[in-house]
């Protein structure tokens, strides 16, 4: 998609009317949406209520009236309904994300915005999508897409690069084949740049890339390659470029620097003369490895189901994954076609603070100042420098405690940058359940009434150890 | 009731044995190691460099001799507490900023098992349960080599460590929420409220004085701040840049020189005996040319020096195996070689000063030559 700076004004102009401002938009999307509805379901029992669990790993967290939603549904239809985001209307976040000129840009006409408009644009967007989206196992997939084929903003032309990759890679294909999903990353001028692809030429290989799909997007590093298999794979890669000048940011193959030798990857030979085509038939041995089915329904059971998911659960999903020759719609409903609950994961800082958003009902625009909560914490969208993207296991994050409980209390206070809470009159208790899908203990409720306040209880429920965790 | 409060408080505290915490001062932009120390005993030295050679240095022993404005620092070689290990660096030939900061910083790649940065991989491998701040970064965010630490956190100030709007009654309630945590999420609430007890008492200590005024200074008291707080502090962060000197070199690097000199010194006035319960280690991602450019500068180099203070070091020493400035020795357009691997003081000053035997873990890919640099 490739729009001028002109027709797209035009066409928004209709919004702006509006409102013409944050405000504006806010109220429009309350609209769409319904807003905060006057009662909604909670649970009441003394464990985690498995519908709850349900939505809790299939979104950023339970909002007011989700979990009325997936019981009028029912588990399989709501499910369903999640794998399938195109059939849910999601009018009242759009509202909000559209307006970003940028996010509509082509790769190369991304360049008229500064690089500081452009980065901010995508990381409200990403902010706002993940609050305020019903597609919410979409985001929740976008969220592990993006860290399974990271992207650093701060190299280079990614700050740009990014916002057309997070759209035509991760966003395009989070749902569909495995193998469109790595061959739009590999083929996206932001992965050329932040892996080095573009200076991969024939005499002169630079096996970034090539290393990083073996090990971390396609067969994982225990997955059965070997060093000649990286230098090899980079070889059938050289030759890909991002055009500069006119026509910046296109993506062109130039057979001059292509290195047309005869190649083997992974025992198998590509004969000579492949050109272009090289990368195809690399595509083909690496999507279709067993190694890289394993490795794909691994983290997916992972970040789904348990940090140590059960090896016949791994083996049934790697198994669908295979199946259907990497559909990713199916593997992902096999993985979650049986989930009942099972041991809690910890929050992420990033779904720390978005569920507490969506709990809270808060209206936001996810701008740099709230987001400086995610910085501080050490998980700001798409900064994270190395390609095995954020880390998923929890000691890593669990340093950032005292940064949760400020933004706790700044929330619920009513005093954070861009977040007013919409969910202001239920009592503690009540919005502890909503939060972490139980009753209080006896120790939680007596923690909660020693707080003095109605919004200290609300910042403690979001402080306690129950809503690090999902 | 005893054990149970040792168990605590070597969650809280960390360092419950007797290893040293890091301080990484890292000289970004290519600190030249040939003006910070100079070869006295060279005769190439003052040849290659007409205008920047030193004029008078302080001298260290019978070869080596330091810049003027390094003089701060010069008791701490004399009393054998500070080492200099010279012509050392990284066996990468790039002489790019970004790539050879990163490619020092993680030490390492993660096909070879090696993820995140060194220190983090430092403190991931290392025995022993870490606290609510085992790592800070002074600074905005977080460097390369504390990415994937544990328990790791960017600060500018000790301030910023604090539940400001939070009452009496809700830090007790998180009290009790995370004391009935039987997960390590509860340990690390618990520690995380020891930290914020520890930290309120340092900020009612006086401020300690002495530190240059400028951001490094500030720096390096913040850490000293969080030592001395005994929070548990491991790996601390803290960068000096501007080094890359191309144009009119000397103004510029004598400035340079004196800040990271006064900050050093005031550092271990500051900490007094607890030095010996902390490692200073001073690096950069390359030395410079060895002959003088046209711009009165130098270019991006190869080897340089590291600074070694504190801790169990065996200082009052020059540790190098000098490769020489003359013809055939140079390396590359003109630098001084690298005969040290960077990784081989790292490797030994996490082995014998911070208390971690399991280097493999953090250089897997590598095999540290020892270079006697501590006791």
């Amino acid at each position: 998609m490739s729009l001028s700076r002109r027709s797209f004004v035009a066409g928004s102009a209709a919004a702006a009317a509006l409102g013409g401002c944050d405000q504006g938009y806010s109220l429009l999307s309350k609209r769409l949406s319904g807003g905060v509805p006057a009662s909604f379901a909670r649970p009441d029992g003394a464990s985690v209520d498995p519908d709850f669990f349900l939505l809790q790993r299939t979104s950023f967290g339970p909002a007011p009236g989700d979990l009325d939603r997936l019981r009028r549904a029912g588990r399989a239809a709501w499910l369903e309904e999640q794998l399938h985001p195109e059939r849910i209307d999601d009018a009242a976040c759009q509202v909000l994300v559209r307006r970003f000129e940028s996010l509509h840009f082509s790769p190369g006409a991304l360049f008229e915005f500064k690089r500081e408009v452009a980065e901010d644009e995508l990381g409200r967007a990403t902010l706002l999508r993940a609050v305020h989206s019903r597609r919410q196992l979409y985001e929740v997939l976008v969220s592990f897409w993006t860290d399974h084929l990271n992207v650093f903003q701060g190299k280079g032309d990614c700050a740009w690069y990014k916002t057309a990759e997070d759209r035509d890679v991760v966003r395009a294909h989070a749902l569909g084949k495995f193998r469109d999903l790595v061959r739009a990353s590999a083929l996206s001028p932001a992965m050329l740049v932040y892996l080095d692809g573009r200076s991969n030429r024939k005499g002169k290989p630079n096996e970034n890339y090539a290393r990083e799909l073996l090990e971390l997007h396609t067969l994982g590093v225990h997955g059965g390659y070997t060093q000649q298999d990286v230098m090899e794979v980079a070889r059938c890669l050289t030759g890909w470029d991002i055009q500069e000048g006119w026509g910046r940011g296109k993506v062109v193959f130039d057979p001059d620097r292509h290195d047309d030798g005869e190649k083997s990857v992974l025992g198998t030979r590509i004969p000579a003369g492949g050109g272009k085509e090289d990368l195809e038939r690399v595509l083909d041995l690496v999507c279709r490895h067993p190694s890289t089915a394993r490795h794909v329904a691994g983290k997916l059971c992972r970040r789904f189901v348990a940090d140590e998911p059960p090896a016949a659960l791994v083996d049934r999903v790697a198994a669908r994954f295979s199946a259907t020759n990497g559909d990713l719609r199916e593997t992902v409903r096999e993985t979650l076609r049986d989930l009942e609950p099972g041991p809690l994961r910890f929050k992420r800082p990033f779904h720390f603070m978005v569920s507490a958003l969506r709990g809270l009902a808060c209206d936001t625009q996810g701008k740099r100042s709230l987001r400086r909560f995610l910085e501080r914490m050490g998980q700001a969208p798409f900064q994270y420098p190395t390609p095995d993207g954020y880390p998923e296991d929890p000691e890593p994050w669990y340093g950032t405690l005292v940064w949760r409980w400020n933004f706790a209390l700044a929330l619920a206070r009513g005093e954070a940058p861009d977040a007013r809470p919409g969910l202001r009159d239920l009592a503690p208790e009540a919005v502890f359940a909503h939060l972490a899908g139980r009753s209080p203990s006896e120790e939680e409720r007596g923690a909660l009434a020693s707080a003095s306040s109605r919004e200290e209880a609300v910042a403690l429920a979001l402080s306690s150890p129950a809503f690090q965790w999902y | 009731m005893d054990t149970r409060r040792a168990f605590l408080r070597s969650l809280c505290f960390g360092r419950a044995d007797d290893s040293a915490a890091l301080v990484v001062v890292f000289l970004r932009g290519g600190a030249d190691g040939l003006n910070l120390v100079v070869p006295e005993f060279e005769p190439e030295y003052r040849r290659l460099r007409p205008t920047l050679a030193v004029g008078k240095t302080l001298p260290l022993d019978e070869r080596f001799g330091l810049h003027p404005g390094l003089e701060p620092i010069r008791p701490l070689f004399q009393d054998r507490r500070l080492a200099v290990v010279h012509a050392v660096g990284s066996d990468d030939d790039t002489r790019s900023h970004f790539e050879a900061q990163d490619l020092m910083e993680r030490a390492g790649r993660p096909l070879e098992g090696a993820s995140g940065g060194w220190l983090a991989r430092h403190l991931r491998s290392k025995p022993g349960a870490r606290g609510a701040i085992a790592a800070v970064a002074i600074g905005p965010t977080l460097p390369e080599s504390l990415r994937g630490a544990p328990s790791a956190c960017a600060l500018e100030s000790l301030e910023e460590v604090a539940l400001p709007q939070a009452s009496p009654a809700f830090t007790g309630a998180l009290e009790v929420l995370y004391r009935a945590e039987g997960s390590g999420a509860g340990a690390a609430g618990q520690a995380a409220l020891r930290l914020l007890e520890r930290v309120n008492l340092a900020k009612e200590a006086k401020a300690p004085e002495g530190y240059p005024e400028s951001g490094f200074g500030r720096s390096l008291r913040e850490v000293a701040r969080l030592l001395r707080a005994d929070v548990g502090l491991e790996a601390a962060c803290v960068d000096l840049g501007g080094w890359d000197t191309h144009f009119a070199q000397g103004p510029l690097f004598t400035s340079l020189v004196e800040d990271l000199a006064g900050g050093l010194a005031a550092f271990a006035k500051n900490l007094g005996p607890r030095m010996e319960k902390t490692l200073v280690v001073v690096m950069t991602e390359f030395g410079r040319r060895a002959y003088e450019n046209a711009t009165l500068g130098t270019d991006h180099g190869r080897g340089s020096v590291m600074f070694l203070l504190g801790g169990p070091t065996r200082g009052g020493r020059v540790v190098t195996r000098w490769p020489g400035l003359g013809e055939g020795a140079l390396e590359g357009p003109g630098d001084l070689a690298v005969t040290i691997d960077y990784r081989d003081v790292l490797a030994e000053a996490l082995e014998k000063a911070a208390g971690n035997p399991r280097t493999a873990e953090v250089f897997p890919s590598f095999n540290p030559t020892p270079r006697g640099l501590f006791a």
